[in-house]
């Protein structure tokens, strides 16, 4: 990986105004009923006046994993960790729309499109970055809680902000992917992640495939004997006599 | 030795031999190629990185699979209409018609003969004698069904995975098409092993293999090989001159 890109995000100065949410689904064309990104939050318990926790709100999108689990679920790699960039990318014309990745991911940032039919998801707004822009909800945001940059270049603000602070990541206990998506000091909250699930058919593909190399195996090894008799044995007359 | 050839096929069934012969071998390495997840691929990834510097690019990849197994489809699709009661329907009505234990005899034996020979055979303590065949002996039999079925589910879930980017709300389904496809290939593959071998490298089978080509095949040969057909065909001819 020549860069990793990556967001920093200060999550304390969030305020839910969901800036970037909206820009995100303008900028993208995310459909009805779908998001790209989201904003978590934390509500005091106020049964529990003893020890109410705290209000806080938490943005996020795709974290763009080194660890993807929705990499490993692909069946033909139409997901992939870009190695030039560090970015979990979807070829839409090499998916075939199984669905496999969308509970691979412990943050739930995969949809399948309603009219493409394919896997759709954060890219970083790569069309953005190809002009020189930053992503849409960097940009939008207007207490600059998100910052985006490559982690590989220590001159980066992403790179001098994990520097002089305690970045911390949100996963799984279960599976973690080792997200791109770092959060200053604290943030809350931190169980929401699931656990990375592989769709039962894929599960099964994975145990299937020794036994169906097996029997291929098994048809070469029966060929390789007819070939070793037809080349090493001198037999007796193959045809029987018929009457 | 008799030198007289007698007719096995006719000029459409050699052309939808090697039609299908084509298919399958360029389906075969292009689908193998569209694996590239190597968790699911035991071949490594190898064969994937082969198949896209050979075509570009994975959505080529796709693209080609897709055309050659939808020709592939709508070719079988037409000779099954206008060649039903030609070749279609007498086709599978011999391919399905087995007689348990002479059928059963010849395979044992037949398997033994092919490879440890006459003198295996005996050591074993059977008789040298096989059972007569029919047009096609067991063992083409058993191949032709795994094919016929075999087609019919790889066709059925490539067709659910094509169509899965157009209409296909359910992504288990195609997710269980998926392993289903993969899986069917797999198991007529070994039987298409022992099929080459038979037909292009054993010397037993030889002219049927040239007959796949000129569509005769030397008297002699059908006599040793396929009995029961040779006596129809002197069992037809002879009423034909009596009549």
């Amino acid at each position: 990986m020549k860069k990793q890109l990556a967001m920093v995000i200060d999550s304390a100065s969030c305020i839910d105004c969901r800036g970037c949410m909206t820009a995100c689904k303008v900028e993208n064309k995310v459909p009805p009923g779908k998001w790209r990104n989201w904003i978590k939050e934390q509500n005091p318990d106020l049964k529990n006046l003893d020890n109410p926790g705290f209000m806080h709100f938490q943005p996020g999108n795709c974290m763009h994993c080194d660890n993807p689990t929705c990499v490993q679920a692909c069946p033909t790699s139409a997901t992939y960790k870009d190695d030039k960039d560090g970015t979990i990318k979807v070829n839409k014309k090499l998916c075939i729309g199984c669905g496999s990745c969308i509970p691979a991911c412990p943050y739930g940032a995969r949809y399948r499109h309603p009219e493409e039919k394919v896997v759709d998801k954060c890219d970083f707004c790569e069309h953005r970055r190809a002009r020189g822009e930053l992503p849409a909800c960097v940009t939008t945001c207007p207490t600059k809680a998100r910052t985006f940059g490559d982690l590989k270049d220590p001159n980066s603000e992403v790179a001098r902000l994990l520097k002089d602070n305690n970045g911390v990541r949100v996963v799984n206990r279960e599976t973690d992917t080792q997200p791109n998506i770092y959060y200053l000091s604290m943030t809350a909250p931190i169980d929401w992640p699931v656990k990375a699930e592989t769709p039962a058919a894929i599960q099964l593909w994975k145990v299937i495939n020794p036994f169906v190399w097996g029997f291929v195996g098994l048809n070469v090894l029966g060929v390789l004997a007819m070939l070793g008799k037809q080349l090493l044995i001198k037999d007796e007359p193959l045809e029987v006599e018929h009457k | 030795m008799k030198s007289k050839m007698i007719k096995r096929h006719s000029k459409v069934t050699i052309f939808m031999h090697w039609f299908n012969a084509f298919c399958w071998f360029f389906l075969l390495a292009t689908g193998l190629g569209l694996i590239k997840n190597e968790d699911l691929q035991l071949m490594g990834g190898w064969w994937s990185n082969l198949m896209y510097s050979i075509f570009g690019s994975g959505e080529t990849l796709l693209l080609v699979h897709e055309i050659l197994g939808l020709t592939w489809l709508v070719v079988f699709i037409l000779y099954m209409i206008f060649g039903s009661r030609k070749y279609v329907i007498p086709f599978l009505k011999q391919v399905f018609t087995y007689s348990p234990t002479t059928d059963l005899k010849w395979l044992i034996k037949k398997n033994i003969q092919m490879t440890l020979g006459n003198k295996g055979l005996k050591r074993l303590g059977f008789t040298p004698d096989i059972p007569d065949q029919g047009f096609y002996n067991v063992g083409q039999k058993l191949f032709a069904v795994a094919s016929v079925l075999g087609g019919i589910v790889i066709a059925a879930t490539g067709l659910i995975m094509f169509f899965s980017n157009i209409l296909m709300q359910n992504t288990a389904i195609v997710q269980w098409a998926i392993v289903i496809h993969f899986v069917g290939v797999g198991l007529v593959t070994g039987g298409l092993l022992v099929h080459i071998y038979m037909a292009a490298i054993s010397p037993d089978e030889r002219p049927a293999f040239f007959s796949m080509f000129t569509g005769t095949v030397p008297e002699d040969y059908a006599e040793h090989h396929h009995k029961l057909w040779y006596e129809e065909i002197k069992d037809a001819e002879r009423k034909a001159h009596s009549a």
